[in-house]
């Protein structure tokens, strides 16, 4: 018993080691892989990150000119992040609060869209 | 003779976290016959390896296992990178050594802390846990995550560690060295653990190798074995030399896993202190070649064994991991007949079992 004394002093004098959750957050790291974010005006529907994906979280229909994301699916690799070179996919450090139902995003893609109109005035 | 009962030990029990069976047949508190069943936790990651595209594959195997994750990762990509063969820069090299013996570290306290909480010493189970989350707090400031890492890429890593992330980390590392070593001295010295755990699930070295046994379990009966010997990575240059105790009973066991936790602190400050300034990242030419590797890697509960076989497309035709727990069960039919019954969950836990690694 004895050597544990210390431990036991730190343990008596020292604050808790838990916070009051919910009421009290800690900030995410700077970096931390909380959740993306698409950036519609800069998108071109290259399909980098559809390729890349692991999860398959994220479909293109370049039909509809539209980016589908389910971030249910999603394991927040930031894998897409990197690979897009547009820089479309924002990478947050705030991570999603729980849902019941699984969310699904569709994104219109702008750049591309803009790009379409452009080509068909020329 | 005094009647014979057969119970079944889990797949639910509350020192197992995970699910594996073991029928015990006793005999007046005396287990006389133990038969594991296996299989209540597979999910065919291997054959989803050889779906997916290789560097998907990243994500995957990191989920064979929640706690040796960062470990499989990187050693998924050492493999693949061996089927060129590929040459990562030097400081991607120190910064798998580290990631690897932070998940270590933290694997390491996890299990004290199990160990604590099956022997009824619930305050240090709650001690062991607090410093962990130190080392978990550093792990997500600087691979963005607490458990999946996802740090490892085929050509090195991802993120690289800056200078003022390196003072933060040798900050707290010296802190957890502080604080566990208190706690391990504890835990060293306790008579109640010592009677619990001394001469319990003795294990002979003569056995240990017959049955195959590896990682801190095949070290806690006296053999010096680790493929961190073999100096993969960077573990060449920091002058590693594995812990080995002698005794093969649980109380070994728990010295070389706590002795581990230390030398793996002490690791990570000779890494830090020798990391090579430069690239981290270097991008892998081509598709994996048609070609076939093995890889052995140190994880914090054994050896575990890596086989990939490429074709020259972006998937693998064949990749197989054999995880340190299917390797180590076996000795469980060694220790646990003739214990008491009382003894049988220290005696299965000392084995650091992880029954998801196990069935993948
Ligand atoms: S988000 Fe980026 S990578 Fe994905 S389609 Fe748009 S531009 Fe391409
Ligand atoms: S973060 Fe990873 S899993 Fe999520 S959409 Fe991007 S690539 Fe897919």
């Amino acid at each position: 018993m004895p050597v544990m004394l210390p431990t036991v002093l730190r343990n008596l004098f020292g604050g808790p080691a838990t916070r009051m959750y919910p009421v009290q957050v800690r900030e995410p790291f700077a970096g931390a892989r909380g959740q993306i974010e698409f950036n519609d005006d800069k998108c071109i529907l290259c399909g980098n990150c559809e390729k890349r994906c692991p999860a398959a979280a994220i479909e293109i229909n370049k039909d509809k000119n539209e980016l589908v994301f389910y971030p249910a699916r999603c394991i927040v690799c930031f894998v897409c992040a990197e690979a897009c070179n547009k820089e479309a996919i924002i990478e947050v450090d705030k991570w999603r609060t729980p849902y019941y139902t699984k969310p699904v995003e569709v994104h219109t893609a702008k750049a591309k869209k803009d790009k379409a109109k452009e080509n068909k005035v020329e | 003779m005094a009647p014979r009962t057969v119970a079944p030990f889990g797949p639910q029990h509350p020192v197992l976290p995970e699910p594996i069976q073991l029928k015990i047949t006793y005999e007046n508190e005396k287990v006389v016959d133990v038969v594991p069943a296996l299989g209540y936790g597979h999910r065919g990651i291997e054959k989803a390896c050889e779906l997916n595209e290789y560097p998907k594959n990243i994500h995957l195997v990191e989920r064979i296992c929640g706690i040796c994750s960062c470990i499989h990762g990187i050693s998924y990509c050492e493999t693949v990178e061996r089927l060129w063969p590929l040459e990562v820069p030097p400081r991607a090299k120190y910064l798998r050594v580290i990631y690897s013996e932070m998940s270590r570290l933290h694997s390491h306290l996890l299990w004290l802390g199990l160990l604590c909480d099956a022997l009824g010493f619930e305050s240090m189970f709650m001690q062991f846990w607090r410093i962990r989350e130190k080392v978990l707090d550093i792990l997500e400031a600087t691979s963005g995550h607490r458990v999946t890492q996802s740090i490892s890429v085929v050509g090195g890593v991802r993120r690289d560690i800056d200078a003022e992330q390196e003072k933060t980390c040798i900050k707290v590392l010296q802190e957890v060295k502080k604080e566990a070593e208190s706690l391990i001295n504890v835990l060293a010295s306790d008579p109640t653990v010592k009677a619990r755990t001394v001469g319990k699930g003795v294990l002979t070295k003569e056995q240990a190798i017959l049955l195959g046994i590896n990682g801190p379990h095949l070290r806690a009966s006296g053999v010096k074995e680790d493929s961190r010997m073999l100096g993969a990575q960077a573990y060449s240059e920091l002058g590693f030399e594995p812990i080995v105790e002698t005794a093969g009973d649980c109380y070994a066991r728990a010295l070389v896993r706590a002795r581990e936790a230390l030398q793996s602190i002490e690791l990570q400050l000779e890494a830090f202190s020798k990391m090579p300034e430069g690239e981290i990242f270097e991008r892998p030419k081509g598709r994996p070649p048609a070609n076939e590797v093995t890889y052995r890697a140190e994880q914090p509960r054994g050896e575990c064994f890596y086989y990939a076989k490429g074709n020259g497309t972006q998937h693998l035709e064949r990749f197989r991991v054999r995880t340190p727990t299917f390797a180590n069960i076996p000795s469980l039919l060694v220790m646990l007949p003739g214990c008491e019954l009382a003894d049988v969950p220290v005696i299965v836990l000392s084995i650091d079992p992880c029954i998801s690694c196990t069935e993948r």
